[in-house]
């Protein structure tokens, strides 16, 4: 065999790579839509009559608004028939997620991206709904009720959740997926994308939306899927490499593929012991790593496949600094992260987010992981992880010492006691209990040791807080004093007579973001304060009272220059002529007001 | 009570803590952004039709009647702080807090007990009960011949008319003003008021 056959084949592999790639990125949409018309002319037929169905229950979500035991703008209003469309507006019977916008990207609370993450991943926030029967789906149609335009991706799933045995195989398919678009409208809608046949039937169904491009929170009223009980006769013929090239790069398998068979070929190869990877051998070591940085994981772990001295590049753990896991939550096991393992030693940002449920990591996968891979951890974000409990929590602390930032939210499957573990965490600079179980009697108490022992503390996000008083934000305001942000939205026990807005006005110079969601009692004296104490002043949520004039808000954007969102939604003072003044004088700022209808 | 509908619609109460779906309610009440301002008394009935019970939850002087062979054998008690001042949920302004009523729906009375078929159930606001005493609602009860819709329908229609014609009669001595009378205060005549009847039946269950 000569020295150049080897060669050959990477480049041609490398090149076949280039190929696939290019004809993903052709349009989806237009591939679909020529699906779909040769499967809709037999599409049902009177033996397979379409079966159309609200969802059953909602399962599980990243986020939402509301609060945990409500039916105002909580996930749980997706499930059932719609309660608001066709109306337009923001109404509390709907779904309504947790952000929107980049308001959130642009606090100082934000976190950093992972590198290597791949662009066709933008989902932010998702929602599992069932539905009663399992269908072949031939539409999935999302009623959005305010600001649509959110949904960028929907899967199935092939276990029943409903089912007494457990699944055999739990496969997730995406129907339809498309990279965020701005939709112009706030108007309601119902979003009728064009699905793919898929070879199972579902009654699990999940969105992934990303909000980034919207005006303000979108609203959904229901999903309505439609499918037949019985396979579609043209499946069979439509399951055809067409199909197969639509599939998602990303959901393939990292450590098997198509790849296979030229695997196989080299590792029965002699290969000798002197170098022979052509060019490749005179790079240096820096340049191939430099090199391999801009792929993808999953192609990082094929490309491992291809030859020894690229197998120990892609092997080397400098290039799994950062590992971002998360766009892979629908295949990632056990066993991915054993095969991962041993190349993630140095692994410092590890991004588990919404992977492992259903029974695809289990507790000894994940603390065999982190006993490999978590001396050198800083950053471990795990939103969404239900399978953790106890014993994980207890692993991280021992296994983690290094940790900087942990990700909790929505983890509500895990127990209060498990927070203790948290403790032994000394390096710890942000920590998320969104959704969690932690239990807290009384956040005065909470306040006040923030105020004594976190004296800098930038961050602070108390949203929906149920009994925090003046007098836990008087202690927190006279410790923290660095303090930038400071979410208190949605805490009722704050009443502006007590005079604590005023004070933690005058006491946080530094604020940059500052919600006081509908506290009904915010008046003109607090906005003054803040014109003068709080210059730096770039968001400001004030939701709900009727105690503020147009006049106080005048004075907070002349002396706040850096002033970019203020939302005055539901402020009774604040009519829409208003706004329309204010935003003549201030064009840089975005006023926001929502309304019912 | 649009909220308890939908609480009751969702499934999200118990059927033997009316009380419970008060409470829920008003806590929804504060969860929406838009600013809620009012006050209101309450009376929920919730009728078990498989353990044939009937569990009132009332807070105010609102109230339900349960009429069994021509005669009230359960009915709510008014709750009142003083004269013309019932208890009730309130959400006020935030420069009102403290100074204005507001009681928590846990303070509203709460009952259960056995209904048989042929009880007549019937809820009203404060309307009904200050300008027609029992007797005049029991008349007009018995006059219900079977329990088809229309002609409950017809009944609940007539028992409202009939109070609100006495609410505007001046020389009428209505509950109301014998109730004022026995606090010191010298009036007649019925009293002018929203008036709300709800009438049911205990029926045999059909499709």
């Amino acid at each position: 065999m000569s020295p150049v056959f080897p060669m050959l084949t990477v480049l041609t592999m490398f090149y076949y790579m280039c190929l696939r790639r290019r004809a993903r990125t052709a349009t989806r949409g237009d591939m679909m839509n020529s699906h779909r018309t040769i499967v809709s002319n037999s599409r049902t037929s009177p033996l397979n009559a379409e079966v159309v169905q609200y969802a059953k229950e909602v399962v599980d979500f990243s986020s939402h608004y509301g609060s945990e035991n409500s039916m105002s703008y909580t996930m749980w209003n997706l499930a059932g028939v719609p309660n608001v469309f066709p109306s337009s507006g923001d109404f509390t019977q709907t779904a309504v997620f947790r952000t929107y916008g980049t308001w959130w990207d642009q606090c100082p609370s934000a976190s950093l991206p992972f590198r290597r993450t791949p662009s066709s991943f933008q989902s932010q926030d998702y929602v599992e709904l069932t539905f009663e029967q399992q269908v072949y789906p031939t539409a999935v149609h999302v009623l959005e009720t305010y600001h649509p335009g959110a949904v960028i991706r929907i899967l199935a799933c092939s276990a029943n959740p409903y089912s007494p045995n457990p699944p055999a195989e739990v496969r997730w398919e995406i129907l339809w997926s498309e990279r965020p678009t701005k939709v112009n409208a706030s108007q309601a809608r119902q979003f009728k994308p064009c699905i793919k046949q898929i070879n199972f039937p579902t009654n699990l169904i999940r969105l992934e939306v990303n909000s980034s491009l919207l005006d303000y929170y979108t609203e959904l009223d229901a999903v309505v899927l439609h499918g037949t009980k019985d396979k579609p006769l043209l499946s069979l013929k439509t399951a055809l490499v067409d199909m197969n090239d639509l599939e998602d790069d990303d959901y393939e398998e990292k450590d098997g593929c198509e790849m296979d068979a030229l695997n196989k070929k080299f590792s029965s190869a002699a290969l000798g012991d002197g170098p022979h990877n052509g060019y490749f051998d005179k790079l240096p070591y820096e340049l191939i790593q430099l090199i391999l940085n801009h792929l993808s994981l999953p192609d990082l772990c094929r490309l491992a496949q291809t030859c020894r001295l690229l197998h120990q590049h892609c092997c080397d753990p400098l290039q799994y600094i950062h590992l971002n896991l998360q766009p892979y939550w629908a295949r990632l096991d056990d066993t991915s992260l054993e095969f991962l393992q041993a190349r993630c030693v140095l692994v410092q940002w590890l991004n588990l987010s919404w992977t492992g449920n259903r029974g695809f990591i289990s507790v000894s996968g994940f603390s065999r992981f982190l006993k490999v891979c978590g001396s050198e951890l800083v950053r471990l974000e795990l939103s969404c992880s239900h399978f953790l409990n106890d014993t994980c929590l207890e692993v991280i602390s021992e296994m983690c010492p290094n940790l900087q930032d942990l990700n909790l939210s929505s983890c509500d499957k895990l127990p209060p006691q498990a927070f203790g573990h948290i403790a032994k965490l000394c390096s710890l600079k942000r920590l998320v209990l969104y959704r969690t179980k932690v239990e807290i009697e009384d956040y005065d108490v909470i306040a006040s040791m923030i105020g004594a022992k976190c004296k800098n503390l930038r961050t602070l996000d108390l949203w929906r807080c149920k009994n925090i008083t003046e007098n836990g934000i008087a202690e927190l305001a006279s410790g923290c004093v660095l303090l930038e942000e400071l979410d208190l939205g949605w805490c009722p026990t704050l009443q502006s007579s007590t005079g604590c807005f005023a004070r933690l006005a005058r006491q946080l110079p530094n604020l940059q973001k500052l919600f006081l969601t509908a506290n009904r009692s915010v008046c003109d004296t607090d906005i003054e304060e803040l014109a003068s104490n709080c210059i730096r002043l770039q968001q400001l949520d004030i939701l709900g009272t009727r105690m503020v004039s147009p006049a106080s808000l005048r004075k907070l954007l002349e002396s706040c220059k850096d002033l970019s969102l203020l939302d005055v939604s539901f402020c009774s003072q604040i009519d829409n002529k208003a706004v329309l003044e204010l935003n003549a004088s201030f064009p840089k700022v975005f006023i926001k007001k929502s309304f019912t209808q | 009570m649009r909220t308890c509908e939908r609480l009751v619609k969702e499934g999200r109460f118990v059927p033997s803590n009316p009380v419970g779906i008060l409470t829920t309610s008003y806590c929804e009440l504060l969860q929406n952004k838009v600013p809620l301002l009012g006050s209101s008394t309450a009376c929920i009935v919730v009728l078990d039709r498989s353990s044939h019970r009937l569990h009132t939850a009332n807070l105010g002087d609102s109230g339900f009647l349960v009429v069994r062979g021509g005669e009230v054998v359960h009915r709510s008690d008014e709750q009142q702080h003083y004269f013309n001042t019932p208890f009730q949920l309130s959400i006020a302004p935030p420069e009102a807090e403290g100074v204005v009523l507001s009681d928590s729906p846990d303070a509203a009375d709460s009952t259960s007990f056995d209904v048989q078929l042929g009880d007549i159930i019937l809820t009203a606001t404060d309307g009904l009960f200050d300008n027609m005493p029992d007797y005049m609602i029991l008349q007009e009860l018995k006059k219900l011949k079977n329990s088809n819709y229309e002609s409950i329908q017809r009944t609940a229609r007539s028992i409202a008319e009939q109070a609100h014609e006495l609410a505007y009669d001046p020389n009428y001595m209505s509950p109301f003003a014998q109730f004022a009378c026995d606090n010191g205060l010298n009036v007649r005549g019925g009293k002018p008021d929203d008036i709300t009847v709800l009438l049911s039946i205990v029926a045999e269950y059909t499709d």
